[in-house]
């Protein structure tokens, strides 16, 4: 914290020595934090640092043990988010919060329902006061969207806007400088809608301040003017995004160097059977005369932006997605708009992007979501023996590091990175995997989480299985795939086979849009 | 950020709620019986030497089986509304069959009743039908079928019903075979979805059923199989009916099994939005169900007043006992 020269004066947060303690974990450890007018601060740190903690004390969810706190140079006790929205701090949730049958203007004005007339007050909607209330906000914000229009109609990154928009819209009492936290913002978002995001954030900058959590590293370097680096409760570093590169960041965040090394990469060996062969698929309106292989222990990665079909050309594999012409053949056998249960008795195997809802089930412990598919030896004939259940279960989460160790838990209560180790585990359980479909497997998950699933992701390579991914970015799939696909609107644009062609990130945006 | 209280571990004050809620869950059902059927002794201490118990198990028995099929698929997430009419149907071709079928009827009986039920299942699992208005249909189509069948009068057993008949005159330990039939029912059903695929699977859908899909859980067979389950034990409803009066008929005893037997369900701590079912403690949620109107005439309470007392408890029951895990959203 050394190399923050702000004059306390200027502060719009300061914090001092706070601390946190539940149970006998200690959450936050002594943290001090100060925050100017104007500044975006990138916080970051695994799963667990302690960012979520933060945060809550920040907008009043927490009440920190010990320690004080100041907004815009008065000292304050947040009994509660109301408080704190009142003194001036506003959040974006990583999950969206929004009510999508609802407009725009009632999203964002929500609050002044209710106190702002005697009509109000009786229950009767103050429509005009609401739309001019959402009207304000998003001019300051620099957004020309129509505050009539439906959420629900609105696009990711514009419901992300509204989000923004009703976090600066936080009435400050004396006129002080509104704090924004945006907590993951773009884990939802797709690349360009991304870049649109970051130069928004930057326009905040004439009007608040902003604390920027997100899992990107590159990302936060070039939004953020400070970074704020967190680790078991504590600030480890606070530099100026200037002078630090991203592998220092991530070796400050989990503690080591990064492991990840470029895979050595083979040519396409044509002898061995793929197991995956797509031969001129389409599906009207979303993937057209698609064609490839996938062999044994080879990755191939699809790529295209939103729209691109390529979402729903992996459900195809997994029977998720009906195909109007064309064949798909998996290890050898015709199997064309079959049904998941099938693709799953073949050893394909789908880890979706919707985790919540299609990639696990919650209410289940995650010992049972782990061994729901392929049960092991937890299993025999219709039986289950669940005392199996928890040795396989314990041997997963030993290898995947997953937190906290305790596999009785339901899955719902855990973290999303550990709900996603958990989700590949349930895949990885099958002694008989031959096809690893990945959809952004990545989505949400810190570097340290990440690291362990991409390692899972090469094992799984190592032992045969083919592996076709959708990385949440370029690199990604530059560094983990054998082969890269480009799609667009539904059409394969471009091919390369890694051991020969090297391509940049730009050949592939050129054939993306 | 998701919640990562979890991972920053709990106060032990939340552990304990946890734990307290888990035990509840698991013993409420039980506690409300006991405390219920104390009550009643208390005030009226003849109501245990008059074979009281005998009494609300012999009535609860219809009502469990009823309530067993229909928490078996709250459990995928449905409702069967036509479940009762089921019961009624089985009851009135088990009267009507009995003599030229003899030993077997009660086997043909069930086989037919599984049948109806399974084929609740298949429109429900093809079509995707909401099951709440698909088995409305149905109830109507079977209510008709038992006033057809029946003539719209009383069908009396006129031979071999000896045999079905001593499940109700012989009893365990003061417990007729129809009770016990049921409790029997309710502890295989218990182990069915713990320790089964197939169970695991019914419990999977009603949790997520897009989650039970995408992992390649056979969900519209499990439909199926759910719906085919609650028929068998409407029908087997049927049969402690046959057992205990001789005769059945289109408005006589069992013809309004359909409320108690979701009451049951749910008093015995099933979700209404499925996934969470335990079988064993439906056996209270029958007992309490069947206790409440015995003890308000046993208690003295006037008979227009009955129906409202039963109205007042059963919904301070359900509020104590009702699921309200986080995922269940009361649809």
């Amino acid at each position: 914290m050394t190399d923050t020269t702000l004059s306390a004066e200027k502060a719009v947060l300061k914090l001092q020595n706070i601390n946190k303690t539940f149970g006998n974990t200690k959450a936050l450890i002594d943290l001090s934090l100060t925050i100017g007018a104007g500044e975006v601060v990138g916080l970051i740190g695994e799963n667990g640092a302690g960012k979520s903690t933060l945060l809550k004390v920040l907008t009043g969810i927490y009440q920190p043990d010990t320690g004080s706190m100041e907004v815009n140079g008065k000292k304050v006790k947040f009994r509660g988010p109301r408080d704190a929205s009142a003194s001036g701090i506003g959040v974006v949730h990583q999950e969206q919060s929004l009510f999508t049958n609802l407009t725009v203007a009632e999203n964002i004005a929500m609050n002044a329902v209710g106190t702002s007339s005697v009509a109000a007050k009786l229950g009767f909607y103050p429509w005009k006061r609401i739309n001019q209330i959402a009207t304000d906000a998003l001019r300051i914000i620099g957004s020309n969207l129509d505050p009539s229009t439906v959420v629900g109609d609105l696009p990711f990154v514009d419901r992300q806007m509204v989000e923004i928009a009703r976090a600066i819209k936080v009435e400050t009492t004396d006129g002080g400088t509104p704090l924004v936290i945006l907590d993951e913002p773009t884990s939802v978002l797709e690349r360009s809608e991304t870049e649109v995001l970051e130069r928004e954030i930057l326009k905040l900058k004439n009007y608040g301040s902003v604390i920027f959590v997100s899992h990107r590293l590159d990302e936060i370097m070039r939004v953020c003017d400070r970074i704020v680096v967190m680790r078991h409760g504590e600030i480890v570093a606070d530099r100026l995004s200037g002078g630090v590169t991203e592998a220092e960041l991530f070796s400050l965040m989990i503690g080591h160097e990064s492991r990840s090394e470029a895979r050595d990469r083979k040519p396409i060996d044509e002898s061995m059977a793929p197991v995956v062969e797509v031969k001129g698929l389409t599906a009207k309106g979303k993937y057209t005369n698609v064609s490839f292989a996938v062999r044994p222990g080879r990755l191939t990665a699809l790529v295209g932006s939103s729209g691109s079909g390529r979402e729903e050309l992996a459900r195809a594999i997994f029977g998720a997605q009906k195909s109007d012409s064309g064949e798909l053949h998996v290890n050898g056998k015709e199997v064309s708009n079959w049904r998941i249960s099938q693709a799953v008795k073949s050893g394909v195997a789908y880890v979706s992007a919707e985790r919540k809802v299609e990639g696990m089930i919650g209410g289940f412990s995650a010992a049972e979501n782990i061994t729901v598919t392929h049960p092991g030896n937890s299993a025999t004939g219709p039986i289950l023996l669940p005392f199996r259940r928890n040795k396989i279960a314990k041997d997963w989460f030993q290898k995947l590091d997953v937190r906290p160790n305790d596999h009785t838990l339901d899955l719902a209560r855990f973290s999303g990175g550990n709900q996603q180790k958990v989700v590949m585990a349930k895949w990885l359980n099958s002694p008989e995997l031959r096809v690893l479909v990945l959809d952004h497997p990545l989505r949400g998950l810190d570097p340290g989480a990440s690291e362990t699933v991409n390692a899972e992701i090469r094992k799984a390579c190592a032992k045969g299985a083919g592996v076709v991914l959708l990385a949440d970015t370029l690199e990604e799939a530059l560094d983990m795939a054998d082969e890269i696909l480009v799609m667009r609107d539904g059409e394969v644009t471009a091919h390369f086979d890694m051991s020969s062609d090297d391509p940049s990130t730009l050949d592939l945006l050129e054939k993306m849009v | 950020m998701n919640t990562t209280t979890l991972s920053l571990g709990e106060s032990s004050l939340q552990k304990f709620g946890r734990k307290a809620g888990k035990a509840w869950q698991s013993f409420g059902p039980l506690v409300i019986f006991v405390l219920l059927f104390a009550m009643v002794c208390g005030y009226t201490p003849t109501f245990l030497g008059n074979g009281g118990f005998t009494i609300v198990a012999a009535s609860a028995a219809p009502i469990l089986l009823v309530a067993l099929g229909q928490s078996m698929v709250l459990n995928i997430g449905s409702i069967d509304l036509s479940n009762a009419a089921v019961t009624l149907l089985g009851a009135i071709l088990l009267a009507m069959t009995l003599q030229p079928l003899a030993g077997a009827a009660p086997f043909v009986v069930l086989a037919l009743v599984t049948l109806f039920g399974a084929v609740n299942g298949a429109i429900f699992a093809f079509t995707q039908v909401p099951s709440f208005a698909l088995t409305l249909g149905t109830f109507g189509v079977f209510q008709s079928a038992a006033l057809v069948v029946s003539g719209a009068t009383t069908v009396y057993v006129t031979a071999n019903g000896d045999s079905v008949q001593s499940l109700y005159f012989n009893n365990l330990f003061g417990v007729p075979y129809t009770f016990v039939l049921g409790v029997v029912v309710a502890v295989l059903a218990w182990l069915f979805l713990r320790f089964t695929k197939a169970g695991r699977g019914m419990t999977a859908i009603g949790k997520n059923e897009s989650g039970a899909i995408f992992s390649g859980i056979r969900t519209k067979a499990l439909k199926v199989s759910a719906f085919a389950i609650s028929g068998f034990m409407a029908g087997l409803a049927g049969v402690t009916i046959i057992a205990q009066a001789g005769c059945a008929s289109p408005t006589g005893l069992g013809s309004d099994l359909l409320l108690p037997g979701i009451t049951a369900a749910i008093v015995g701590g099933t979700s209404i939005s499925g996934g969470q079912t335990n079988p064993v403690n439906v056996i209270f949620g029958a007992l309490t169900v069947a206790l409440v109107p015995i003890a308000t005439a046993a208690l003295g309470i006037e008979a227009q007043a009955q129906s409202l007392v039963y109205g007042a408890v059963i919904i301070v029951i359900v509020a104590l006992t009702l699921s309200r895990s986080k995922n269940s959203i009361v649809k």
